[in-house]
């Protein structure tokens, strides 16, 4: 569906001649594919959007959208963007001031060269669109007389319109309010399931990344680090990076005690001294330095009732004190002291323990993993 | 690119670029060629190129004729931006940043002076300041003496007049400015301890430092570039600049000196240029310190307590001297045959005949359809040029660069330079329109590129790039986009540039006073002409009437200004 080679797109910058923009961006998506790009402000995601829309010309690579080549740097060749057939929601929504809704969603269809409308039809998709993002009756309103979240969706009734092969998204719900944010993400998740169009969204909230998408592909200073459905970037995290980056972890550094394989079990002897079994992710040299990160809500805990624990085989088993306790709602929060680590934990509410307990913190190998330092 | 379609689109904004380039070329380069052409070259009477000589330069220098206008042109700009500034910023302040009352008497002001003509406000002050004007009279009523306290036709009288001029301006700048800047810098140092003066001294001045000396530099390059004021209180007290040499080089003096005007203008030119560029500079770190956060929030004023009623005074005696006094003055005049001390037994001389006298004329009213009419397409040309550059330049299409300069470049032609170069070319070239309202036409269009070119691109700054993107996104091309997107959703930063250009060309006199044929005259050029006539009376009549057309048009400008947000380069 949509295939993207090679994409590079750099900004000199004069000033401090550090050069912003996207490398060699590289994914293929299958069609009706929500895919977003997850990373940092500043990291080159815009840049790729406004790539693949042709509002920016990229410096090298190749856009394929179906069995139409977009751009292609080397052949230098580039469809101008009003040909391109693409859908796309504004960060700033860019609802024109000046029309009403109806005429904001008709303009697609209006100014159509390879389609010509009739007055009727246009009335009846516009219509359609409109009910699609639950705004039937709002024809007649000016647009400067909208919400933030009517807004919105106008500017997705305005991309859908036409039933464009591509949907892209800039942190459309950026301007919301939180809770019109929740609301807006099923909304849109939704609304993409139904009409089945293959979606590029931007983001830098990895909350939205993980729950709306079908892949993500993380980007770090203008490279794309990891590409992966949710669970994986979230539990299999190929960089330090990335683990911190998505959701919230325990990081320690740490050394390893043999060499290990990608995806082999590692024993790590962590900088406060105790020794974890952990997950390779790449291949490990021996003693070669890593990080290794634990999911707060993978930990489990149990009261120490000073017996000798079962140890399964590959679990790491810890003797620690809980230093501080919180209530957060679904889950509760530890600080767990083990010798001089700091873990922080989220357990299930009925798990209930006081600051001072002693508690075995028990960390499975499937979720605790080393990362080589290098990959940083 | 090689797609077709690619070269399509692509194409019809290199069209649009390629016919706007040699339009505004044709405009604009040939003034400056023919300039520097008269001022080197012996031009026969018959427009005729003769051999290269630098004698018109020679000629310049001989004497001190040329070094005297110099340092009178210096003296004359300085002192002007200094009296702008002290009326016009002082009010600025009063009225945007503390609660002093009164304050919609500054807006009245400013409003009306927008509207009119400069010839008619520099007779109202000749009036006011003349011999036996009010002044003069009033202070030998005082003292019992028999001189004058101030002669008029002196240096100090221009600078007093040009800054008076020129106040109204500077307030109107200054008053965006400061309703623009962020407030909280103020209120940061409030909420710090400082005291109102210190705030203003330490925060306000500060910050407005650097467009305050951009504003100084304005009234300065316009002050220096003027011509009303040098023409009519200068010239009688024989106090000469360079622009009333320039003039008097070409009317003065038979057959025209052109090579010695020309010689005149390059000079004026390029100073003016140096010029332009100083406050390039300085306007734009002027534009750095000014942080609009795009809120419409207004500034909470500062409270003066008792010193408000001194604030009150201050805008009280600006509405006095720049609105009241100079009309009443011409009210006065307007209704005596022939101008008199202001005394009860004039009184009885009272009479209408001026204002029948205007009103019957079929002269004047002709006069009022060419200025008008002049304004009218003067304006609408420049505006559709200056929106479609605008939108060249601001998304950085192909040639929006070169034309934004091209488009930029009059702004260094003083109006009294400008007319003496479109004359030489229609001398030169065999066009049959010296003397009739198009060369007038032509030669507004170049002078008022410039300051449409402010409004268009401004105003196109402030459309977000993404209103656009989103419909080329839908599918729009160039053509399509311009039409349906940026030319509504600029309506009201187009309007307002277009009533500010009518506004400036309905009283420019500088440039039709070399231009205008017998029966191409403005209504400026006419009350130039009757000043120095001696018909006074009749003058002050028709510049109020005048006065009240130009002052609802104005009135409309200034509304639409405010809401469009756009700034001008002054004149
Ligand atoms: N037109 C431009 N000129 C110079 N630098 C730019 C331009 N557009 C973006 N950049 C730089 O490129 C980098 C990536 O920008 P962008 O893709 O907008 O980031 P984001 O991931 O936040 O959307 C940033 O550092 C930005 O400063
Ligand atoms: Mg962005």
């Amino acid at each position: 569906m949509l295939a993207v080679e090679g994409l590079t797109k750099l900004y000199a910058n004069a000033t401090d001649a550090i050069a912003g923009g996207i490398r060699d961006a590289e994914f293929r998506l299958e069609p009706g594919t929500f895919f977003t790009l997850l990373g940092p402000s500043g990291c080159g995601k815009t840049t790729t959007l406004r790539c693949i829309a042709g509002l920016e010309k990229p410096d090298s690579g190749i856009v394929r959208l179906g069995d139409r080549i977009l751009f292609d740097g080397a052949a230098g060749m580039s469809v101008p963007m009003n040909r391109r057939d693409i859908g796309m929601v504004f960060q700033s929504y860019a609802i024109w001031p000046h029309m009403t809704v109806f005429e904001n969603v008709a303009f697609p269809l209006q100014v159509s060269k390879d389609v010509r409308y009739g007055a009727a039809d246009i009335a009846a998709r516009v219509q359609k669109a409109l009910e699609t993002v639950n705004l039937g009756g709002y024809g007649n309103r000016p647009a400067t007389r909208l919400s933030g979240g009517e807004q919105q969706r106008v500017a997705l009734a305005r991309a859908i319109v036409r039933e464009p092969q591509l949907l892209l998204l800039d942190e459309p719900l950026s301007n919301l309010d939180a809770h019109l944010r929740e609301e807006m993400r099923v909304e849109l998740k939704r609304l993409q399931r139904q009409t089945g169009i293959t979606t590029v969204y931007v983001t830098h909230d990895q909350a939205e990344a993980l729950s709306m998408s079908d892949r993500i592909a993380v980007i770090e200073k203008g490279r794309i680090v990891q590409m992966d459905t949710p669970e994986g970037i979230y539990y299999r995290p190929k960089t330090r990076f990335v683990a911190g980056f998505v959701g919230v972890t325990n990081m320690a550094r740490g050394t390893a005690e043999a060499a290990a394989s990608a995806g082999a079990a590692v024993a790590v002897r962590i900088e406060t001294g105790e020794q974890i079994f952990c997950q390779a992710v790449g291949s490990i040299g021996a003693s070669a330095s890593v990080a290794v990160s634990i999911r707060p809500e993978s930990v489990r805990l149990e009261k120490d009732d000073g017996a000798a624990p079962d140890t399964p085989a590959g679990e790491t088993v810890l003797r620690g004190r809980v230093d501080q306790a919180s209530f957060q709602g679904q889950s509760r929060r530890y600080d767990v002291q083990i010798a001089g680590w700091r873990l922080m934990v989220l357990a299930d509410p009925q798990v209930r323990l006081s600051p001072g307990d002693e508690v075995r913190v028990r960390l499975s190998l499937r979720d605790t993993i080393a990362l080589a330092d290098g990959n940083e | 690119m090689s797609s077709a379609r690619g070269h399509v689109d692509a194409h019809s904004t290199r069209w649009i670029a390629a016919i706007l380039g040699i339009i505004i070329a044709l405009l604009v380069l040939p003034p400056v060629w023919y300039l520097f052409q008269g001022s080197l070259f012996e031009i026969t009477p018959t427009g005729a190129v003769g051999e290269f000589t630098f004698e018109h330069y020679r000629r310049l220098l001989e004497g001190e004729r040329l070094a005297t206008s110099a340092v009178n042109s210096f003296v004359f700009a300085i002192g002007s931006a200094v009296v702008a500034l002290l009326f016009g910023g002082v009010l600025a302040w009063i009225v945007e940043r503390t609660n002093a009352p009164f304050k919609v008497l500054a807006y009245l002001t400013t409003i009306i002076s927008l509207g009119t003509p400069y010839v008619l406000y520099v007779t109202a002050w000749l009036f006011l300041l003349g011999k036996v004007g009010p002044v003069n009279d009033l202070y030998r009523w005082l003292t019992g003496a028999n001189d004058v306290l101030i002669n008029v036709h002196s240096m100090t009288g221009m600078v007093l007049v040009e800054g008076m001029l020129w106040s109204p301006l500077v307030f109107l700048l200054l008053s965006a400015t400061l309703r623009t800047s962020n407030p909280e810098f103020e209120e940061a140092a409030r909420m710090s301890g400082a005291s109102v003066w210190d705030t203003i001294r330490r925060i306000t001045i500060r910050l407005a430092l650097p467009a305050v000396m951009a504003l100084v530099l304005l009234v300065f390059i316009r002050a220096f570039e003027g011509f009303e004021v040098p023409a009519l209180v200068g010239l009688p007290g024989r106090v000469n600049v360079l622009t009333t040499d320039i003039f008097l080089a070409l009317k003065d003096t038979v057959p025209p000196d052109a090579g010695r005007a020309s010689a005149f203008s390059v000079v004026l030119l390029c100073v003016v240029a140096v010029l332009l560029a100083f406050y390039n500079r300085i306007s734009k770190s002027a534009e750095r310190f000014h942080t609009v956060t795009g809120k419409g929030f207004r500034a909470r004023p500062f409270d003066l307590g008792a010193g408000r009623w001194i604030a009150g005074v201050i805008i009280i005696a600006n509405f006095l001297f720049v609105l009241v006094l100079p009309n009443l003055v011409l009210l006065w005049a307007s209704v005596l045959p022939f101008f008199q001390a202001v005394r009860w037994k004039a009184v009885g001389l009272f009479t209408l005949e001026n204002y029948k006298a205007v009103i019957n004329s079929p002269f004047y009213l002709e006069l009022v359809w060419n200025t008008l009419i002049l304004a009218a397409a003067s304006a609408t040309i420049v505006m559709v040029l200056t929106l479609v550059v605008g939108w060249l330049a601001v998304r950085r299409k192909p040639g929006g660069w070169l034309l934004d300069q091209m488009a930029t470049m009059p702004l260094i032609f003083p109006g009294i330079v400008l007319g003496t170069a479109v004359m030489q070319i229609y001398l030169a070239v065999p066009i049959p329109i010296y003397g009739t309202i198009w060369i007038i036409l032509i030669a507004y269009v170049i002078r008022y590129l410039p300051y449409g070119m402010r409004y268009g691109y401004s105003g196109m700054l402030q459309i977000h790039r993404e209103l656009e993107e989103a419909a080329g996104m839908s599918g729009a091309g160039n053509l399509v986009i311009l039409r349906r997107i940026v030319l509504p959703l600029l309506a009201p930063a187009v309007a307002s540039g277009w009533l500010f250009i009518f506004l400036l060309a309905s009283r420019v006199l500088s440039l039709p006073i070399l231009l205008a044929g017998p029966d191409s005259q403005t209504i400026a050029v006419a009350m130039y002409d009757m000043w120095t006539n001696g018909q006074g009376t009749e003058l002050a009549a028709m510049g109020l009437l005048w006065t009240l057309i130009m002052t609802v048009i104005a009135s409309g400008f200034y509304f639409l200004s405010r809401r469009s947000g756009a700034g001008v380069y002054g004149n």
